[in-house]
């Protein structure tokens, strides 16, 4: 029961988290123009959020490519090199 | 004037007497070495310059060339030094320690070596004393992955050696500068030099060596090699080859092949070997953008990866120590174990600082580079290493302490594996030191910015800098947190670049053992018949073509058979065959001196018709 309960706090302190990040974002891109401006090069960085989308997006990316590279390729039963 | 000892000096020369020493003497005198070292480069500072000149066959070997970017490495070198071998001090076999010690003198020495000959010789014994350090695990895939390194480094050297004998013929100079760059055969010397670096850079597809060996290396001795080769390797990269373009490609591929292969690995430290390679892929890619603020950005981030990576090793080593065991599959739920709570959270500050958390080292270092690819306008090249940052915190933030302290074993939800034995107090000091090193260079980042070699102008601690990472990170954490279940370790080794000598070149051994041998055996026979029927025909020339005429004759009288001459002739030569050589008719000697004198003769007659004209 209490580590249940430990993580579903955790977990609120994640979602707030989360939400600030996105909030902070857009305040700085809305409104702190001269200071985000000096940090942008790519048309992306104006968008808010876009490193959370990167983030998620990125982290499903890299699972989902590599073990699907390591299934059909890559991996082999621990014994492969004194068998081959 | 030489007003100092050189550092790499005082570890190789000092660690010759280690094994004289015992007990508490040793432990003191091992920790003394380091900070000597470095209190010898903080007066090296002082005195900057070319020294320790040694004249050598018309050349000059320069030891001690004392610059800004030298000193930086020298000084992470020598830290790093100190608290690995703090790590590493209740090891009871002298070996080690003296193995360690040359192999961070030898790294010195490349740091200092101001010519090509004394940057080879350190090189050569940088990759011969590290060595040591996996064959100390006594193992047998130590053993065998240990020899699998040395071939791939003496390959590299010879590549270096190559390099550097073209080089010293084309421009009569060993002086260790910036090599020229461009396509053909010009450049043949620093494509080989170039070559000899990036194997030690472990730069795909030259990689292997490393996620092979130091996995394999004793749990003390993978720390050390976490820092040295690689790191002297860009040094060296820095040095030489800054702003070469296909730098900047190869760094970035690098920072996120060493990802995708860490999401298949099995092994604890296999998993960290590869994340050494994508941690490296940033510094590689700095040096190739070459611009002031991407060399710092290398630099900076080399001197933060060696004090993160290893705390991260250090934490696994302590799992391993603890456990016996380095698989994911065997390990899980430590957490609740004695020690384990501080080792895990000595552990995630290295975790927090490779991932670039603000506050931790990694984030001063890391975006710097990052920084300077959208300075110099590399879109792809930005989005690489931006994802390279999203692997990095997935495995070493979060897949490695979630299926080490916490989960279940596998999938199979087994109950977990109690720690066997109760780990050195020294190695917490350790982990206690460096963790604290990395923290300090995020907070107060000016210490190291101040240290290097092109003035810094870079806040990393701008609102949007600290904004973008945050969310790559947290979003990160709720991509894993969804997939948490396809991350469990699987045990199966993962096919890299060795496969081709490991698999393809034991095939090319056995071809050159079996079909290649035979084949030359029956050439070899051919051979010796002929030689044989040479030796058999000068026994007696006259009979000998008798026979042969003999036999010719019977074969083509066969079919005539019965016939009189056939009969004659098969007689005559069953006869000839059993007296065989029989007795040699012998010629006087005035025939002897004939067929010389007739032999001279035609001689003479061809040199007067041909030979005077030719010459």
């Amino acid at each position: 029961m209490g580590i249940k309960l430990e993580q579903k706090h955790l977990f609120g302190i994640l979602y707030v988290c989360l939400a600030a990040s996105i909030l902070a974002d857009v305040v700085v891109k809305f409104h702190g123009q001269a200071e985000a401006q000096a940090h942008t090069a790519f048309l992306w960085q104006t968008i808010p959020g876009f490193s959370a989308i990167y983030g998620f997006v990125g982290c499903v990316l890299i699972i989902v490519v590599s073990k699907s590279l390591g299934h059909l390729w890559l991996q082999r039963e621990e014994d492969y090199y004194e068998k081959h | 004037m030489i007003e100092w000892v050189h550092p790499g000096l005082i570890f190789i020369l000092g660690a010759l007497l280690i094994p004289v020493l015992k007990g508490r003497w040793k432990k003191i005198y091992l920790l003394l070495l380091p900070i000597v070292a470095l209190i010898d480069l903080l007066y090296m500072s002082t005195n900057r310059g070319v020294f320790w000149r040694i004249p050598l066959l018309g050349y000059e070997l320069v030891f001690g060339r004392v610059d800004q970017l030298s000193l930086v490495f020298g000084y992470v070198f020598t830290i790093a030094a100190f608290c690995m071998t703090l790590y590493a001090l209740h090891v009871k076999e002298d070996g080690q320690h003296v193995s360690a010690f040359l192999y961070v003198g030898s790294t010195l020495g490349v740091v200092f070596a101001g010519d090509l000959f004394t940057l080879y010789l350190f090189w050569e014994v940088m990759a011969f004393s590290s060595l040591f350090l996996i064959w100390y695990r006594k193992t047998k895939a130590s053993s065998e992955a240990g020899f699998r390194y040395i071939m791939v480094h003496i390959f590299g050297g010879i590549c270096l050696l190559a390099g550097i004998i073209l080089h010293v013929q084309n421009t009569g100079s060993i002086a260790f500068n910036s090599f020229n760059w461009g396509m053909g055969w010009d450049y043949l010397p620093s494509y080989f030099i170039f070559l000899g670096f990036l194997i030690n850079a472990a730069v795909p597809p030259l990689h292997a060596w490393l996620a092979d060996a130091y996995p394999e290396a004793t749990v003390t001795g993978a720390v050390f090699l976490t820092a040295f080769t690689t790191k002297s390797a860009i040094y060296v990269l820095i040095r030489g080859f800054s702003g070469v373009e296909i730098l900047i490609w190869l760094g970035a591929i690098m920072a996120v092949y060493g990802v995708i292969y860490a999401v298949l690995e099995n092994d604890i430290r296999r998993l960290l070997a590869y994340h050494i390679i994508s941690q490296v892929g940033y510094m590689v890619c700095g040096v190739g953008i070459g611009t002031a603020m991407a060399i710092d950005g290398s630099i900076a981030h080399a001197f933060c990866h060696i004090l993160y990576k290893a705390l991260l090793f250090m934490g696994a080593g302590v799992v391993i120590e603890m456990t016996g065991r380095s698989k994911f599959t065997e390990l899980g739920g430590l957490y609740k174990y004695k020690y384990m709570p501080l080792t895990f959270w000595l552990y995630m500050i290295g975790a927090f600082s490779i991932s670039g958390f603000p506050l931790f080292n990694g984030f001063v270092s890391k975006t710097m580079v990052v920084e300077a690819s959208a300075m110099a306008d590399l879109p792809i090249v930005w989005l690489l290493l931006e994802g390279a940052s999203i692997g990095t915190f997935l495995h070493t933030g979060l897949k490695v302490p979630y299926l080490t302290w916490f989960g279940t074993r596998g999938k199979a939800k087994e109950p977990v594996v109690e720690p066997v034995k109760e780990p050195p107090k020294n190695m917490f000091v350790a982990m206690g030191i460096t963790a604290f090193l990395c923290v300090f260079i995020g907070v107060y980042p000016q210490a190291l910015y101040g240290i290097l070699p092109y003035p810094v102008d870079y806040n990393p601690y701008a609102a949007s800098h600290i904004i973008a990472m945050s969310q790559l990170l947290l979003f990160t954490f709720v991509a894993f947190w969804m997939l948490r279940g396809m991350l469990h370790g699987t045990p199966t080794i993962t096919l890299d670049t060795d496969w081709f000598y490991r698999v393809l070149g034991k095939k090319f051994i056995w071809f050159c053992e079996k079909p290649l041998i035979s084949f030359a055996d029956s050439i070899d026979e051919k051979v010796r018949r002929i030689a044989d029927s040479f030796v058999w025909f000068s026994k007696n020339p006259p009979v000998a073509s008798r026979i042969m005429m003999l036999t010719v004759s019977t074969v083509f009288l066969r079919p005539f058979n019965p016939n009189p001459l056939y009969t004659r002739y098969a007689n005559d030569l069953e006869e000839l065959r059993k007296l065989y050589p029989a007795e040699v008719h012998r010629l006087a000697i005035g025939s002897g001196v004939l067929l010389v004198l007739m032999f001279f003769t035609l001689y003479l007659i061809i040199y007067l018709t041909y030979g005077v004209l030719w010459v």
